[in-house]
């Protein structure tokens, strides 16, 4: 199928490939490539190795089961629990095992073993294996913990020998180069069916331009693509899917506004900022410019943040103020559109009387941010949100309108301005069926397979 | 909350596989009258159910009062959804007329005045009402109440015209792969239910079921995991049990015989001799060979079940094909079509609508499973019936022999019992 100009790429959302992969039937075997970027250190779920979250989420998604999943409207369904329910006042939860489910060594998946995977991925939980469930006691009602435990920092995974976690999803560790290279092979008594693949092979740590010319030479099947790479690899017909947006890129002050005059002088820098012409042009397209933390599709009130450019009025904020004008602005060297966004933001700001310096040096007044949306939960993903950005305890985030207060709070004291929220883009081999990812764009594997030649 | 869901898995790992069916052997009572209590139960709840906007438009209407106080406001509405025009001036109508109940008068105010702008949006899971409230010199205060958008959905739903009902029939530990109810010629109620072993004959008496008789399944090789079978009772006293790999023939009515034998003979698909369709014997679906064949068709794709529509020259017939869709066989086409119901499929005659309904197994949006009946007019299923829900995993879903009722087999997730209901169709409400 021939792409023929970006709308079509915009359209091509993963449940449309899917539905139209499912036209034919699927084939069993083959090996599918992959490249990602980011060079993931550890596979193990429950500790934070630095790399980005969305990118071990979709390496978790290969190797773990989580008691209960988001489905693509953000409903919960049963994961490796089957059934679940919560005794009024949503204090304590209890959680019935799917029977059968094995981990990739070969043992059972037992009440103990979930409980004890649970206690590491979150030490705050009381969790009692109880014959055929686990029972999570909280301290606190928590209404969304099902949404909480549909992450993948969650995964149900049991220690090996080697304190490595071992899981029970679709796929097995084949062989792992840390940074390097992961190669996966099937899980033929996968719970919840086979994979069509035989296996999956990623490569670790591969530039942007790099996984571009190796879809392009044949040698990968799926790559991480930059927007002008997506323009480019629809027009030469390769399929593109597309997330929701679903990562927050904004600018985070280091401290806290010291005086009234430096909080007008953060507000005139967001309002010198022109984020359509960022979407538009550098961007090409792809994005949507964001005046709140989270996106309007997962909040329903995100359009309130209305990201306004306003050149005048940013140079009476400037004028006003009577803090120095001259900030540094800091990037990751190594991430091309951080670069052509943080330059973007200094000539914006310079337009407004303030001098922003661009830089990939650490210590900087600001610097860029790209933070991934976690969950399609609201609540559950301002309390990410604000643990990733080290904005302080979110814990009393429990309804829309706590979720609204918090970002309230946080863009009128200027300690974040919201940017963009950018899409996960990937580009695929004409090969690829079946692809799917849920709208946070983390892979679905199971369902993929490979056209044969001619196929 | 709870959630459960169930669809049949073969053995042989199917992609996309569903949840296996959970087996539990460990010996329980038999736990007559649960059933019915169940069913009251969730039919207290349907009466018992409001449309979610009303208290959605209290809630928020509620809010905005306790910000403003009684007086006059100038309101206006955006709708930021995908509502319909019509659903959102439902909407507006809703929350202006619970506003008024507070005393807060929608019109004009003064320059002065409050002014609100109600603003109907959405998210991934809800609908989401966002009021923000100007005052002169105040600054913007908000005011936001959300309706999940399952609750939400059925803000235009004209309600299906048929009503599915069931009648609890049996409860045990064991699994029940089929069941049967017959008058004897002196006009005794008898039922049959059909476990891995035994076909148990009980007979009515004294206001209760009586275990009159057991007939044992002799069968050589063990039973394959998701076990199915058949159980048909002619009108000439004739009885026969389908089991995979093994086929029972006996006598019912006075005498009770039951002699069976390793068979690959073809099962049949529906009260009419033909067609029929091998099951395959170490597993848990139909091989897709029919015999005779549907017309110029003799076989389909691997199925779990079959429901047929009568048409003025050939029978529709729809099987629930191994991979999730659906194939329609007509005598000379065989098209597919995904619908997204699950494994078991049966089809009853009855007095209302079309005359013929397809009962189809489904997982509804809460997971809980159901049966719904549809028609035909054409190739697509329209639903005449609401969802029929049950308390756990259906197992089994056959049309009862003589046509008019269907056969529900459920694993109640709360007892681990397996429980046995005949399903028919009334006209209307």
């Amino acid at each position: 199928m021939k792409h023929s100009g970006l709308l079509l790429v915009a359209a091509s959302s993963a449940c449309l490939l899917a539905s139209a992969a499912a036209a034919t039937r699927p084939q069993y075997g083959g090996t599918l490539r992959c490249a990602m970027q980011s060079a993931v250190m550890s596979l193990d779920p429950a500790t934070d190795a630095g790399a980005g979250d969305a990118d071990r989420a979709n390496l978790a998604a290969l190797l773990y089961d989580t008691l209960v999943r988001e489905d693509e409207q953000g409903r919960i369904q049963p994961g490796l629990a089957a059934s679940w329910q919560s005794e009024p006042g949503n204090q304590r939860w209890q959680f019935r095992l799917r029977p059968g489910v094995k981990f990739h060594d070969g043992s059972v998946v037992t009440a103990d073993a979930v409980a004890a995977s649970l206690r590491v991925a979150d030490p705050g939980w009381k969790v009692i294996a109880a014959s055929d469930s686990v029972i999570i006691e909280l301290r606190s009602p928590d209404p969304e913990l099902a949404a909480e435990l549909a992450e993948s920092r969650n995964a149900i995974t049991k220690r090996g020998g080697g304190g490595d976690a071992i899981g029970t999803g679709p796929f097995k560790v084949g062989a792992w180069e840390p940074g390097k290279r992961l190669t996966v092979n099937a899980n033929d008594v996968y719970w919840n069916g086979r994979p069509f693949l035989d296996s999956i092979q990623i490569e670790l740590g591969v530039s942007s331009r790099d996984q571009l010319v190796a879809l392009e030479l044949g040698r990968t099947d799926v790559v991480e693509l930059l927007p002008d790479q997506a323009r480019r690899a629809a027009l030469e017909g390769y399929p593109i899917v597309s997330s929701s947006p679903v990562e927050l890129v904004g600018l985070r002050f280091g401290r806290e506004a010291q005086s009234a005059s430096e909080g007008a002088l953060r507000e005139g820098l967001s309002l010198s900022i022109d984020r359509g012409t960022m979407r538009d042009v550098l961007l090409q397209g792809f994005g949507e410019p964001a005046g709140s933390l989270l996106p309007n599709w997962l909040t329903g009130y995100g359009f309130v943040f209305d990201p306004k450019f306003d050149l005048a009025a940013a140079r009476e904020k400037r004028a006003e103020s009577l803090a120095p004008a001259r900030w540094t602005v800091s990037y990751d060297g190594t991430d091309p559109t951080a670069r052509i966004l943080a330059e973007r933001v200094a000539l914006n700001a310079q337009d407004a009387g303030i001098l922003l310096h661009a830089s990939t040096a650490p210590s900087a007044d600001l610097r860029m941010v790209r933070v991934s949306i976690s969950s399609e939960d609201p609540q559950v993903a301002a309390q990410k949100l604000s643990q990733s950005l080290g904005l302080g305890n979110a814990d009393a985030i429990h309804s829309e309108e706590d979720c609204f207060r918090f970002e309230a709070e946080i863009l009128g004291s200027h300690r974040v301005i919201p940017l963009l929220f950018l899409p996960r883009v990937y580009g695929l081999s004409s090969a690829v069926r079946g692809w799917s990812q849920d709208r946070l764009g983390t892979w679905r594997p199971a369902s993929v397979w490979l056209a044969r030649k001619g196929g | 909350m709870r959630y459960h869901r169930h669809e049949r898995l073969p053995e042989d790992a199917v992609y996309n596989a569903p949840i296996h069916r959970m087996t539990d052997s460990s010996p329980r009572f038999l736990v007559w009258g649960t059933v019915l209590i169940v069913s009251l139960f969730f039919r207290g709840l349907a009466f018992s159910a409001i449309n979610p906007w009303t208290a959605t438009e209290q809630e928020f209407a509620q809010k905005i009062a306790a910000a403003l106080g009684p007086g006059p406001v100038a309101v206006e509405f955006v709708n930021r959804s995908s509502l319909t025009a019509k659903d959102a001036d439902d909407v507006r109508s809703g929350v202006l007329s619970q506003l008024a109940r507070l005393g807060v008068q929608a019109g004009r105010s003064d320059p002065a005045g409050a002014q609100v702008r109600v603003s109907i949006s959405e998210n991934v899971r809800s609908y989401v009402l966002v009021a923000e409230i100007r005052r002169a010199a105040a600054p913007a205060a908000f005011i936001i109440v959300s309706c999940p958008r399952e609750e939400a959905s059925g803000l235009s739903k004209v309600d299906p015209p048929l009503v599915l009902r069931r009648t609890p029939l049996w409860t045990q530990a064991q699994p029940i792969l089929d069941a049967a109810l017959f008058e004897d010629n002196s006009g005794g109620s008898h039922l049959l239910v059909l476990g891995p072993e035994a076909v148990s004959v009980y007979r009515f008496e004294g206001g209760q079921w009586r275990a009159a008789q057991s007939l044992a399944i002799k069968h050589d090789a063990p039973w394959p995991r998701d076990l199915r079978g058949r159980l048909i009772l002619h009108v000439d006293q004739r009885l026969n049990v389908f089991l995979p790999g093994v086929l029972c023939a006996g006598t019912h009515g006075v005498v009770w015989t039951l002699e069976c034998a390793s068979s690959d003979d073809p099962w049949p698909l529906s009260p009419e001799a033909a067609p029929r369709a091998f099951f395959a014997p170490t597993r848990d679906f139909f091989t897709g060979v029919l015999s005779p064949g549907i017309g110029k068709i003799s076989s389909t794709a691997k199925f779990y079940s079959a429901a047929s529509i009568p048409r003025l020259n050939a029978a529709l017939w729809l099987f629930s094909a191994t991979d999730g869709r659906m194939h329609l066989v007509d005598g000379t086409t065989d098209q597919t079509a995904f619908w997204k119901w699950g494994s078991d499929l049966a089809s009853l005659r009855s007095s209302c609508g079309g005359g013929t309904q397809v009962l189809a197994t489904q997982a509804e949006d809460d997971g809980v499973d159901s049966v719904r009946a549809y028609e035909f007019p054409d190739r697509d299923p329209v639903p005449v019936s609401a969802p029929l829900e049950f308390t756990g995993s259906i197992t089994a879903l056959w049309t009862e022999s003589n046509g008019n009722a269907g056969l529900a087999v459920t694993r109640n997730w709360k007892t681990g019992n397996y429980e046995a209901f005949r399903l028919t169709v009334s006209c209307g409400q």
